[in-house]
């Protein structure tokens, strides 16, 4: 065969196997989907939850599997936790983002971690420095306080049976008043840059 | 069905017109209460101290409550007459001066509640008045200046009583923190950087930007130096 007819013939092969396989190509997602579609029914979540919790051939995935669903309900708790309570980690550590009230101002929450406390209260220049109680209604140490507060600067310290402490650290800042430390709560307005 | 006859209604509006006319003046602590407590210490000069009080209620932004409070509670001290006037008559002059006195009151609130030395409190009131003035003064000096609410703006630096007071006392409760902590006058640039940090932080919730850019752009850190030194000096 001379050379150029062998290449004429490889031409025509080509392009008879190109158009072959685009004729194949067509309607191809839609078979793909209609394929799929019958093969996998749509799973309930309680079944998809039934599959991804059950023992697998490999007793380890089903391990990781238990494991990685509690994490993730960890997870989710958190979050819900965190948006209930108003904690964001926009700064370092934990930071406070009141909630907004319906007179303008925004509904601050002290949270105190004290764990043998009988008594904690919090006073400020927005009660004229007269004790507000904080309540720990479940018993876990952690006391809580909401105290509506119309926009502005509000220096604080936490009472905890009868001895002050100024360094709540979910403040702002903190200021040094009569020689002990007292703790700032910016409510509204700017970011101080 | 019309339930009202339009005289009734209109005598109705009339009446609930009076009502809200009449609400913020009834919510105004009544002098009298003022005088009482002043009377209770006793003060030495009662004609003196109503007078600045009548003065400071002149001012829409004046803390009546507040004051109140905090006279009652001085009253009610164990401390000698003498003792309590040489706190109040900080407070006394601040009014007669026409400055802002809220940073005061709370100041002096929160040294009863620490459970402090009259001593201490009369210092901290005492350098905290001065930077109150010094700062009014700093203010008036760059071209920012206090004109009464609804009063025509004559300057465009001239901001509304109670705008002006708010940035007043907060400049200066600026600087008496940073002195209270143990910082050095001497230091502007950290002062005006604390200033600085307070105002923007109050902008857009008690504070106007404009009013925070304003005064920004006209004070210096070697102003910030001036004023606290006036007051340890």
């Amino acid at each position: 065969m001379r050379p150029d007819t062998f290449d004429d013939v490889l031409r025509d092969t080509l392009r008879q196997e190109v158009a072959e396989t685009a004729s194949g190509l067509v309607g191809l997602e839609e078979r793909i989907a209609v394929e799929l579609g019958e093969r996998r029914p749509r799973l309930r979540v309680t079944d998809w939850l039934r599959q991804l919790l059950a023992p697998t051939r490999s007793g380890r995935i089903g391990q990781l599997s238990v494991v990685g669903v509690t994490a993730a309900i960890c997870l989710l708790v958190g979050v819900f936790i965190a948006n209930q309570f108003g904690f964001t980690g926009n700064t370092p550590g934990i930071r406070l983002t009141p909630s907004q009230a319906e007179d303008g101002g925004q509904e601050v929450l002290f949270v105190l971690p004290a764990l043998d406390a009988t008594d904690v209260s919090v006073v400020g220049n927005f009660n004229a420095w007269e004790p507000t109680p904080l309540s720990d209604d479940d018993n876990d140490g952690i006391w809580t306080a909401s105290i509506p507060l119309p926009p502005g600067r509000y220096e604080y310290a936490f009472v905890i049976d009868g001895r002050w402490w100024g360094q709540d650290p979910l403040a702002d800042e903190y200021v040094q008043s009569f020689g002990e430390y007292s703790s700032v709560r910016y409510v509204g307005g700017g970011d101080g840059a | 069905m019309n339930r009202f006859p339009p005289a009734r209604k209109s005598g109705l509006i009339v009446l609930l017109l009076v009502v809200w006319l009449a609400a913020p003046a009834a919510a105004q602590t009544p002098i009298s209460d003022f005088e009482e407590a002043f009377l209770t210490i006793p003060v030495s000069d009662v004609a003196r101290f109503i007078t600045a009080v009548e003065l400071g209620m002149s001012q829409p932004d004046f803390p009546a409550v507040d004051v109140l409070r905090f006279i009652e509670r001085f009253a009610s001290t164990a401390y000698s007459a003498s003792e309590k006037e040489a706190v109040l008559v900080h407070v006394i002059a601040a009014m007669e001066d026409g400055l802002p006195v809220d940073g005061l009151v709370t100041k002096g609130l929160e040294g009863l509640a620490r459970g402090v030395t009259l001593q201490q409190i009369e210092q901290s009131l005492h350098q905290r008045t001065i930077l109150l003035a010094e700062t009014r003064d700093l203010l008036y000096a760059k071209g920012i200046f206090s004109v009464a609410p609804g009063s025509p703006q004559s300057v465009p630096t001239a901001l509304p009583t109670p705008r002006f007071n708010l940035l007043v006392t907060h400049i200066s409760d600026t600087i008496a923190d940073y002195l209270e902590g143990g910082g050095s006058p001497f230091e502007g640039e950290t002062l005006y950087q604390e200033v600085r940090f307070r105002l923007t932080s109050l902008e857009g919730a008690i504070l106007i930007a404009e009013d925070v850019d304003l005064v920004l752009k006209r004070i210096e850190p070697a102003d910030m130096t001036r004023v606290a030194l006036s007051a340890v000096t």
